[in-house]
């Protein structure tokens, strides 16, 4: 306990300079620290200091908000780091006090390499660093175990520098994300979120309906090009091949074909059959096709052939060629050749390219029709002799193609991805519907979660996975983001405000959660049962997610605020003692990646969806939620929503704040961050 | 006595004990037809006045080919009458068995059960699970050659075994109990559990290989009946037969408990690729050769796969989390350390731009290569400064262009920029400085870095592949050299020893090996096994038949999830039937005439010309079989329902 709140006083000496150097810097205009910043860091703006003052003042707010979220994260996370760490060493040397004791009576020393690191953040200063730290152990050499302690106890701390210096490696971009409906929202992407979690995020942003077709897509318009990224890939890598110059777009939009052949199969699988079969195929059938083909010991890529036109390398004129897709390429039959395999000759293979769809490249290419897509390295942006450009027939061709591709190339990830959008799509149409009544989204439970979603919402709350959860619930819990008013918001005592987007909420109720997760770490092992709850301390995962409602209910309430519900007394006054013990306990019934909105629901999802998601499901099974049934669902997606973010980013990087001048490794978030912090400055003297 | 209380009159039954000797006269007893068998045993033992176990014996019934298994049964039930000639012989007899690697086992196999319990005995004995997807084949006849030398193959013997009724073999030391008596037995054990070593290309090339889908139809004409036992089927004792995957629908693979069915899995995988049984890419070829290349390196290395003991098993597995654990929660901090000081390669190399300069020639410069970029100076000297260009590799296409005898190392790099590709070559003085360059080039090009952990054995590769290419240039009549060599014609199929020669192919094989180097044994043959099943014509079985109502033979293949019609003069798929929308099938035996009925009102009959219409019956009726099995029931067999499924008319 003492080495966490040593740790934790450590941060809070960080998280204080930070608002200091904040401070100190606020007098210089905006404008002047940006120009030397690497162009990097900003996508879609030429410069960060035009990028930040380009955003609408919310979309500051929100980003801001954000960032200070990550900051409460990372603190979090090191928090769980270090529990991590002295959990394995605890069995490892027979020694049970080392680290903590050792963390303990130095306090001094294990910030020491923490800031040398944060001040410094080069990255080049992983020895030096770690050097600097060694001296400082020796004080009291008096027996050989306390030597041993000692031992153990700098090698935490080398390591807890070192990894701080990783930290600090992590690239970090600001993404504009043009929606549907032309606005656009701004987001820092973590070199190591994957598409998916940026997904969630934006779930979170823009209250749309959470179906599995909402991706996030890129766009070249100097190729014409577009394609989703696939939800497993991390954002920043793709982002990173465009050039200074680029005009390239990130989208966020829905593409029904993103993972048509999931719900479809049979339009893939046996797209030789006619129309008519393909169309009346029964569900049970269609479930055949994708055990037989993503869940066997090899994933079977549909037996694509078919004649494509494909562009002449430098020429204008398109040939067609008869193109075959295997599992290792794609391939054509040469001239005068049969079909066998051992005469194809190989076209292509999936290891160094993507697969984009071409955009009215009649006009552009003179192809013979607008069906094409493109295969190239993601790196090439502009035109080039190493980009293939083939043409299908029409849009069915293309999408088989394209689809095939994506399949040979990805894999089983792709049935991975599908599965966990289909979660989370089901998780956010049962809440949806709920709230129907009230909200003003346009919710459109997406019509392709039925019949599976009832055994995916039972088959996660079987499923306990206490180690990896348990830290995350460090991860997750803290970012409820913290207010935006309150420009220096030093986590331990955030005033939490609402959300971003929603307006007002009460504000009080935020902080429940905030509260609770903060001590969570230290305590989570054995929990002291809750008050309102009979004896049985830590039900298991069943008895636990009927129960899970009401610890949520803590965050409807903000909900409660808008609608015209009083906050009802009962949960409100059971909610803030929720002992942290529940939260690790829930979380525990969880699988990881969109932990918190599965138990929501979970009585729920098999009640509506076995009987069909779409109509507004009668008064829900669980009493808890009761109370507030109206405002609850809205509030609690929200909440969880914002929980949700955070697994992901797992560490985020206490050290920039400190103008920490990003070192090669691609630092700089640090300027990035107290620029940012101007930059809002500024606006709000502006007011 | 019982004869005396009935009224039945008494006849004689001869019956050939084969245990006398092949020249005793046939034992006569005298019986009534209302005698047992039990009762006919009873009285035959007594009479041969032998003492030993006779438990496994039984009665054969020569003209009917027909055991007298029910000892209940009367004779009179049989239809038994004085003519009738009967044999005392055992159940089981010793069977020679070939199996998907080649090699020959000697064991003891029940000639009285149906086939399907026989294979389920021998996979017993072998420790190979899901015995229902395997069969037995009457083997290919070997061409006679005129020295019978072939005879002096050599046969490991199993049948001193001792025969088992219990489901699952207790195990001990991995491996079941009757191989770990002695070193022989642990000797053979090795054999089935580890891959043979790559053959030499000889060999490939004088086995018989199927031209034609019709060739390969005629395979499967010579499957055993599984309803009927070895006896009926004309097997004698010690006549070959070959064990083999019938069924290719692997269920449940698990490399902990199926050692040996992964590896006569992956050896029966290897031979219909090298044999060109199933057709493949050229691509797709070299892969295969890769992965048979890194299979035999890994496994002469790490060939203690099955030696540890289940409780050691554990252990070593708790270790191994633990170890994980640790690892991912907190390497060590000199680990870490050592990640971020990374190693450098620095030399003078030499390079060309092919499309910078039109001018063809190789420049020298001081190469640095850090991280994932290599950088040029114009020396050493100068190296400290801001580097000519930096290169970074990430996401690059390397290639070899190498000429061990004429000491040409290079390396051709693709790399990504925004305009396109750019070709780099890098030429290398030496070996050494190749192997080393390469390597971290290869690595650099999937994002990773020197300090990356499999920098040294992608060195070691490579300088094996180097070495390779040495032998295959000098070898002929030479002596083979180093032994770890293998010469590239044993990987691919006899159609690339003629397109290519050895040391062509070198190159290629080493680069679809850069993918698959670094996979550990196991991942290494399943990584196979992946690649094979994603063959479009994974899993086919030909049969020719002809299709009512059609003048001309044509070809059904039978997949685990499908019919499919093929034509013959194109080869093209002309119809696919799934088995999901079948609702019956029947066989007409008088005719012989296989009837199938798809919803939608499609129905379908054809006769079989490559093998009988009970392999077809068969072959359908496994294959719904084996998409019935389910998890909580794999640990017993149905094979009730196998029968049922597969039997035709003799089932009941």
């Amino acid at each position: 306990m003492d080495d966490i709140d040593a740790m934790f006083s450590d941060l809070l000496g960080e998280m204080d300079l930070l608002t200091q150097s904040l401070g100190e810097e606020t007098p210089p205009p905006a404008s002047l620290p940006s120009s030397n910043q690497e162009v990097n860091f900003s996508i879609g703006f030429t410069d960060l200091n035009e990028s930040l003052n380009e955003l609408e003042d919310n979309d500051l707010d929100a980003l801001m908000a954000d960032l200070v979220a990550d900051l409460n994260a990372t603190e979090e996370k090191l928090a769980a780091e270090i529990q991590g760490l002295k959990e394995p060493s605890l069995p490892a040397s027979d020694l049970p006090p080392p680290p903590p004791k050792g963390l303990s009576t130095h306090p001094s020393s294990s910030p020491s390499p923490m800031r040398s690191s944060s001040s410094s953040s080069s990255s080049d200063v992983s020895t030096p660093a770690s050097s600097a730290t060694s001296p400082l152990p020796p004080p009291q050499s008096t027996k050989p175990s306390k030597e041993e302690i000692e031992a153990q106890m700098k090698a935490d701390k080398i390591k807890l520098a070192l990894e701080k210096l990783k930290e600090a490696k992590v690239k970090k971009l600001v993404v504009k994300v043009l929606m549907n409906d032309g606005s656009s929202k701004t987001l820092m992407v973590d070199e190591r979120q994957t598409v998916r979690e940026v997904l969630d995020n934006l779930f979170e942003k823009t209250h749309c309906d959470c179906n599995v077709d909402w991706s996030l897509c890129e766009t070249n318009p100097e190729l014409q090009l577009e394609r989703a990224f696939e939800d497993h890939e991390n954002l920043v890598e793709p982002l990173l091949a465009w050039t200074r110059d680029s005009e390239n777009k990130v989208l966020f939009k829905e593409r029904q074909e993103k993972y048509e052949v999931f719900k479809n199969p049979q339009n893939f699988y046996l797209w030789k059959k006619d129309k008519k079969a393909l169309k009346d195929i029964k569900d049970k059938d269609k479930e055949l096709l994708i055990q037989e083909n993503f869940c066997g010991t090899s994933i079977i890529v549909p037996d694509l052939e078919g004649v494509l036109y494909l562009k002449e390398d430098g020429k204008k004129s398109w040939k067609q060629r008869l193109f075959q897709l295997r599992a290792s390429g794609i391939y054509y039959v040469p001239k005068g050749k049969t079909k066998s395999s051992r005469d194809l000759v190989c076209f292509v293979q999936f290891d160094n390219v993507n697969v984009y769809y071409g955009q009215d490249f009649r006009s552009k290419y003179k192809a013979p029709t607008d069906f094409c897509f493109v295969l190239k390295h993601p790196q090439i942006q502009k035109e080039s002799q190493y980009i293939k450009y083939l043409c299908c027939d029409d849009a069915r061709a293309m999408n088989l193609w394209v689809t095939g591709i994506r399949i040979a190339k990805y894999g089983v990830s792709l049935y991975d991805n599908f599965k966990t959008a289909e979660k989370k799509a089901a998780v956010s149409a049962v809440w949806t519907n709920r709230s129907t009544p009230s909200s003003s989204n346009a919710s459109t439970p997406s019509p392709t979660i039925k019949a599976k979603s009832p055994s995916q919402a039972n088959g996660h709350a079987s499923s306990p996975q206490p180690g990896p959860l348990s830290q995350n619930v460090g991860n997750t819990l803290p970012p409820p983001p913290p207010p935006c008013e309150i420009l220096p918001p030093p986590p331990p005592d955030p005033v939490p405000s609402p959300p971003p987007p929603p307006p007002l909420a009460a504000k009080n109720l935020a902080r429940p959660p905030n509260l609770t997760n903060r001590h969570l770490p230290t305590n989570f092992p054995p929990p002291p049962a809750m008050d309102n709850l009979p004896p049985p301390p830590p039900p298991p995962p069943m008895d636990d997610s009927p129960e899970a409602p009401p610890d949520f209910l803590p965050p409807p309430p903000p909900a409660a605020g808008f609608g015209s519900l009083p906050p009802p007394p009962p949960p409100v006054s059971s909610l803030p003692p929720p002992p942290p013990a529940r939260f690790g306990g829930i979380d525990q019934s969880l699988p990881p990646p969109p932990p918190d909105p599965e138990y929501l629901p979970p009585p729920p999802p098999p009640v509506f969806t076995g009987s069909g998601a779409p109509p507004p499901p009668p008064p829900p099974p669980p009493p808890p939620p009761a109370p507030a049934p109206v405002a609850a669902p809205r509030a609690a997606v929200r909440p969880s929503g914002s929980l949700k973010k955070v697994p992901p980013p797992p560490p985020k990087r206490t050290t920039p704040p400190l103008h920490g001048g990003g070192g090669g490794g691609g630092g700089g978030g640090g300027d990035f961050m107290s620029e940012l912090m101007l930059a809002m400055q500024k606006k709000r003297g502006d007011h | 006595m019982s004869s005396l209380s009935c009224s039945m009159a008494a006849w004689d039954l001869s019956v050939t004990v084969v245990d006398l000797g092949p020249d005793a006269p046939p034992v006569t007893l005298s019986v009534t037809s209302d005698l047992h068998v039990g009762g006919v045993i009873l009285k035959l033992v007594e009479k041969t006045q032998i003492k030993r176990d006779w438990s496994d014996h039984a009665l054969w019934w020569e003209q009917k080919q027909k055991w007298l298994l029910r000892t209940a049964w009367t004779l009179e039930k049989y239809e038994i009458h004085a003519d009738a000639r009967l044999l005392f012989i055992p159940q089981h007899k010793p069977l020679r068995l070939g199996l998907p690697n080649g090699i020959t086992l000697r064991l003891l196999a029940s000639f009285s059960s149906p086939v399907f319990q026989t294979v389920m005995g021998i996979c017993r004995m072998l420790n190979i699970r899901h015995p229902e997807e395997l069969s037995l084949l009457r083997p290919v006849e070997e061409k006679k050659k005129k020295k019978d030398k072939d005879s002096a193959e050599e046969i490991y013997d199993l049948t001193e075994v001792p025969l088992s009724s219990a489901s699952r073999p207790c195990l001990y030391n991995g491996m079941p109990a009757h191989f770990a008596d002695s070193p022989q037995m642990e000797a053979i054990y090795k054999m089935l559990s580890i891959t043979q070593p790559p053959p030499a290309p000889e060999v490939i090339a004088k086995q018989y290989r199927p031209a034609s889908v019709v060739d390969k139809a005629h395979i499967n004409g010579r499957w055993l009946d599984s309803s009927r036992c070895l006896m009926q089927q004309g097997i004698q004792e010690n006549d070959r037969v070959w064990l083999r995957f019938k069924y290719f629908a692997f269920y449940d693979i698990e490399p902990k408990y199926d050692v040996v069915r992964l590896a006569q899995l992956y050896e029966q995988a290897r031979w219909a690729i090298l044999l060109e049984d199933i057709d493949c890419t050229e691509e797709e070829m070299m892969l295969f050769g890769a992965l048979q290349y890194h299979i035999s390196k890994v496994s002469q290395s790490e060939p203690q796969l099955m030696s540890t003991s289940a409780a050691m098993d554990d252990l070593d597995s708790a270790l191994q989390s633990l170890e994980v654990k640790l690892e991912g929660e907190s390497s060590s901090a000199s680990e870490m350390l050592e990640n971020m000081t990374a190693p450098e390669l620095n030399d003078y190399l030499k390079i060309f731009r092919p499309k910078r300069l039109t001018l063809k020639g190789y420049k020298q410069y001081w190469f640095k290569f850090q991280d994932t970029s290599i950088s040029y100076f114009k020396s050493k000297e100068e190296s400290i400064g801001e580097p000519i260009q930096q290169i970074n590799l990430k996401g690059c296409e390397v290639a070899p262009d190498v000429n061990v005898t004429a000491s040409k190392f290079l390396i051709r790099l693709l790399i990504p920029a925004p305009e396109g590709m750019n070709e780099v070559y890098l030429r290398c003085e030496n070996e050494q400085q190749y192997a080393q360059w390469m390597a971290g080039c290869r690595l650099a090009s999937k994002g990773k870095s020197l300090a990356d952990n499999s920098f040294q054995s992608e060195i070691q590769s490579i300088r094996s592949f180097l070495a390779m290419q040495k032998t295959n240039a000098g070898s002929h009549g030479n002596a083979h050299a180093a032994d770890e060599s293998i010469n590239t014609h044993s990987l691919v199929s006899p159609r690339y020893h003629k397109k290519y020669k050895a040391k062509q192919l070198t190159p290629r094989i080493l680069d679809a090996y850069q993918n698959v180097a670094q996979l550990s044994l196991t991942d290494a043959v399943m990584r196979f096994l992946q690649i094979w099943q994603a063959l479009p014509d994974f899993g086919l079985s030909y049969v020719v038949v002809r299709f009512k109502g059609s003048r001309k033979d044509e070809v059904l293949g039978i997949a685990p999830n499908r019919l499919i019609r093929i034509d013959l003069g194109v080869g093209d798929v002309v119809k696919t039937w799934r088995y999901n929308n079948m609702k019956q099938w029947n066989v007409n035996w008088d005719i012989r005439q296989v009837a199938i009925e798809f919803e939608g009102n499609i129905n379908i009959a054809f006769s079989c010309v490559t093998a009988d219409c009970k392999i077809v019956h068969e072959f359908i009726g496994g294959y719904i079989f084996m998409s019935t099995r389910s998890r909580e029931k794999s640990d017993t067999l149905n094979e009730e329902l196998f029968h049922k499924l597969t039997g035709g008319h003799e089932a009941l």
